[in-house]
C-alpha cells in the first residue's frame, strides 16, 4: 500500500517537473485519502460512465494532480497523457474538466460548489432510493466559505445516509481563518464523524465503509506534503511552485529516504 | 403568475416523476398540493440560495428536471457563481424560478428590487433567459423547455399583462409594423403600459419574452429604424445591441439605487415607466424623426 502511494507521489512530482504546474503540497495530503475511496467507492475504469457507480466529487479542486495520478494507476487513461498538463491543448487542466478526463464527475475549482452538487446528487439517489453512494472530498481552508457549511445544513436536513464527507485537515487554515475542532462542528452539524489518521490507508478504508444512519463525515489528519521534508517543512512557499531537474532529484530521494 | 407556474407544474408532473422542486421558502403554501402528491419531489430548503443551485444542479446530473424557486435577486445575484459554475460550465442545467423583479416587492426596498438579474444571467454560456410576460407565455414556455437540459431562467411576475400574443421560445412579436421610423422595443410584464403609452402613435411596436437567445431576425427587421427599448430592468437594451449597427436608445432603469418604498407603480412612476410619462418619452423620441 505505501509503495503505491509513494509511486503516485512520484508520478505527482513528474507530471509537475515536465508540466511546471500543480498544487504539490495539497496534492501529497491526499494520496491516500484518494487511493482508500477508491478501494471501497464502485466504480469501473473500463467503463467511467456505469450506470451503478458510486459518485466521488473532489471539491477541492485544486487537487487535480493527485486526483488524475490515482485514476491512471487504476487504469482510466494512460499516465503518461498527464505531463501535457496546463498546456493549451491539454485534457488535463490545473482543475478538471468533467468533459475532458475519463471518471471525473463534475468540474471543480472554484471552492464550496462540490459539496453542495454533493448533496444533489445524493438527494437524487435517495429519491430513486437507490443504494449507489456519493463521496466528496473538501478542504480545511475551502472550509472557510460560507457555502460549506450551508450545504452540511441542507444536508443534515435531508438526511443523507448516502454521503460522505471526507475533510482534509492539512492545516491550510492555519494563516488564515482558523477552524478550530472541526469535528466538534461537523457532529454539530448531524453528522456521524470519524476521525483518522490521512496517511493511514487501513483506516481510512474502514472510514469509508462506514454505513450509519446519517451522512457520514471523515475528519482526516494530514501533512501539507506529506511524504517529502521539503514541502512538510515550507508547504507555502510549494503551493504553487515546480521543482527544477535538481530539486526534482533531491524530492525522490526524499520520498525514498 | 406563481399559481400558473403550480399549475403548470402539477399538470407536467402527471406525465413526468423527474421533476422535482427545491424552494428557498417562497410560494411553499401555494405548492401544499403538489408536496402532498410527491412528498418525495418538494423540497423547501429554507434561505440557503447558494446550496439551492447547487443542488438543482446534483439533481440535474442525475437526469431530474429540477425548479429551483425563490426570490429574484437571491438566487441570482446572491448564487450567480453557482448558476456559472454548477449549472452552466458542468452543464448540469435546471429550471432557475424568481419571483419578486423588478419592483414586485417595491415596498421592500433596494435590497429586494431586482432588475440585473436578466443582464447577468444572458452573459452565462448556454443559458436561455426567459421573461414571460403573461401567464398564457409561462405556460408554453415551462413547457417548451424545462426538460431541455440547458440551465433556463424563467422571471415570474406578480403583474403579468392580460394581451394575448402568440408564443414561441425565442421568438419576439412585431406587434405593430407600420412602416414608421421609430420602433419601441419592450419585454415582459411591462407591455401593458407601454401598450397604453403609445397608443394611437405612429410607431412600429415590438415585443419579447425570450431574452436570449433573443430574435436578431426581427430585430433586423426593423433596423433601419430608430430603435427605443423601454425595458424596467437592463438586459433586453443590451441583447437588442448584439444586431450591429443599430441606432438603439434606452429608457429604463437608471444607474443608481431606487431608494423608494412604495408600490410597484410607485416606482414605475419615479422612473418615468408608468404609461403617461413613457408617451412623453415615446413623443419626444417621435419629434426627432
Amino acid at each position: 500500500m505505501k509503495s503505491i502511494c509513494k509511486d503516485i507521489r512520484r508520478q505527482i512530482l513528474h507530471v509537475s517537473k515536465e508540466s511546471g504546474h500543480g498544487h504539490i503540497p495539497t496534492c501529497f495530503s491526499i494520496v491516500e485519502i484518494l487511493w482508500a475511496v477508491y478501494q471501497v467507492l464502485r466504480h469501473n475504469p473500463n467503463n467511467p460512465l456505469w450506470i451503478e457507480r458510486d459518485l466521488f466529487i473532489l471539491s477541492k479542486g485544486h487537487g487535480a494532480l493527485a486526483h488524475y495520478c490515482i485514476l491512471a494507476k487504476l487504469g482510466y487513461f494512460d499516465q503518461d497523457k498527464i505531463k501535457t498538463m496546463g498546456m493549451f491543448e491539454s485534457s488535463f487542466g490545473c482543475h478538471a474538466d468533467r468533459f475532458k478526463v475519463p471518471g471525473i464527475e463534475a468540474s471543480t475549482g472554484s471552492l464550496g460548489h462540490g459539496i453542495g452538487l454533493a448533496v444533489g446528487m445524493a438527494l437524487a439517489l435517495k429519491i430513486e432510493e437507490s443504494d449507489r453512494r456519493v463521496v466528496t472530498l473538501i478542504g480545511d481552508g475551502e472550509a472557510n466559505e460560507g457555502s460549506v457549511w450551508e450545504a452540511l445544513l441542507v444536508a443534515s436536513n435531508l438526511r443523507l445516509p448516502n454521503m460522505t464527507v471526507i475533510y482534509d485537515d492539512n492545516r491550510s487554515h492555519s494563516r488564515g481563518l482558523q477552524i478550530v475542532n472541526p469535528a466538534e462542528k461537523f457532529l454539530a452539524f448531524g453528522c456521524d464523524v470519524t476521525e483518522v489518521d490521512g496517511h493511514d490507508v487501513e483506516a481510512l478504508i474502514e472510514a469509508n465503509k462506514h454505513r450509519g444512519q446519517r451522512m457520514h463525515a471523515i475528519i482526516s489528519h494530514t501533512r501539507k506534503g506529506y511524504g517529502c521534508r521539503t514541502f512538510v517543512e515550507n508547504p507555502y512557499e510549494w503551493d504553487r511552485r515546480s521543482p527544477n531537474e535538481i530539486e526534482y532529484r533531491n524530492l525522490l530521494e526524499e520520498l525514498d529516504a | 403568475m406563481r399559481k400558473q407556474f403550480k399549475d403548470t407544474v402539477m399538470d407536467l408532473s402527471l406525465y413526468d416523476d423527474r421533476t422535482v422542486m427545491i424552494f428557498g421558502d417562497v410560494s411553499v403554501y401555494l405548492f401544499n398540493e403538489f408536496k402532498e402528491k410527491y412528498p418525495n419531489r418538494f423540497y423547501n430548503m429554507g434561505i440557503s440560495e447558494n446550496t439551492l443551485i447547487s443542488v438543482g444542479a446534483g439533481l440535474s446530473a442525475q437526469g431530474f428536471y429540477p425548479f429551483v424557486h425563490t426570490i429574484a435577486p437571491f438566487i441570482t445575484e446572491r448564487s450567480y457563481e453557482q448558476i456559472k459554475l454548477d449549472m452552466c460550465y458542468n452543464r448540469f442545467g435546471g429550471n432557475v424560478v424568481s419571483c419578486g423583479a423588478s419592483f414586485d416587492y417595491a415596498w421592500d426596498g433596494a435590497t429586494h428590487h431586482a432588475y440585473t438579474d436578466l443582464a447577468i444571467l444572458r452573459l452565462l454560456p448556454g443559458m436561455e433567459v426567459i421573461q414571460p410576460g403573461s401567464t398564457k407565455e409561462l405556460d408554453i414556455l415551462l413547457r417548451s423547455q424545462y426538460k431541455n437540459g440547458n440551465p433556463t431562467y424563467f422571471r415570474l411576475s406578480d403583474h403579468p399583462h392580460k394581451i394575448d400574443l402568440p408564443t414561441e421560445f425565442g421568438r419576439g412579436v412585431a406587434i405593430r409594423d407600420s412602416g414608421a421610423e421609430l420602433t419601441v422595443m419592450t419585454a415582459g410584464p411591462i407591455l401593458s403600459n407601454v401598450m397604453k403609452a403609445c397608443e394611437g402613435l405612429n410607431l412600429n411596436l415590438v415585443y419579447f419574452h425570450t431574452i436570449k437567445p433573443i430574435d436578431k431576425e426581427v430585430i433586423q427587421r426593423f433596423k433601419d429604424t430608430r430603435i427605443l427599448v423601454v425595458h424596467d430592468a437592463f438586459g433586453l437594451h443590451e441583447a437588442v445591441c448584439e444586431v450591429p449597427n443599430l441606432s438603439v436608445s434606452y429608457h429604463g432603469i437608471p444607474d443608481m439605487f431606487c431608494g423608494w418604498y412604495g408600490t410597484l407603480d410607485d416606482i414605475r412612476r419615479k422612473l418615468r415607466l408608468d404609461p403617461e410619462s413613457m408617451r412623453e418619452v415615446v413623443v419626444r423620441h417621435l419629434e426627432q424623426s
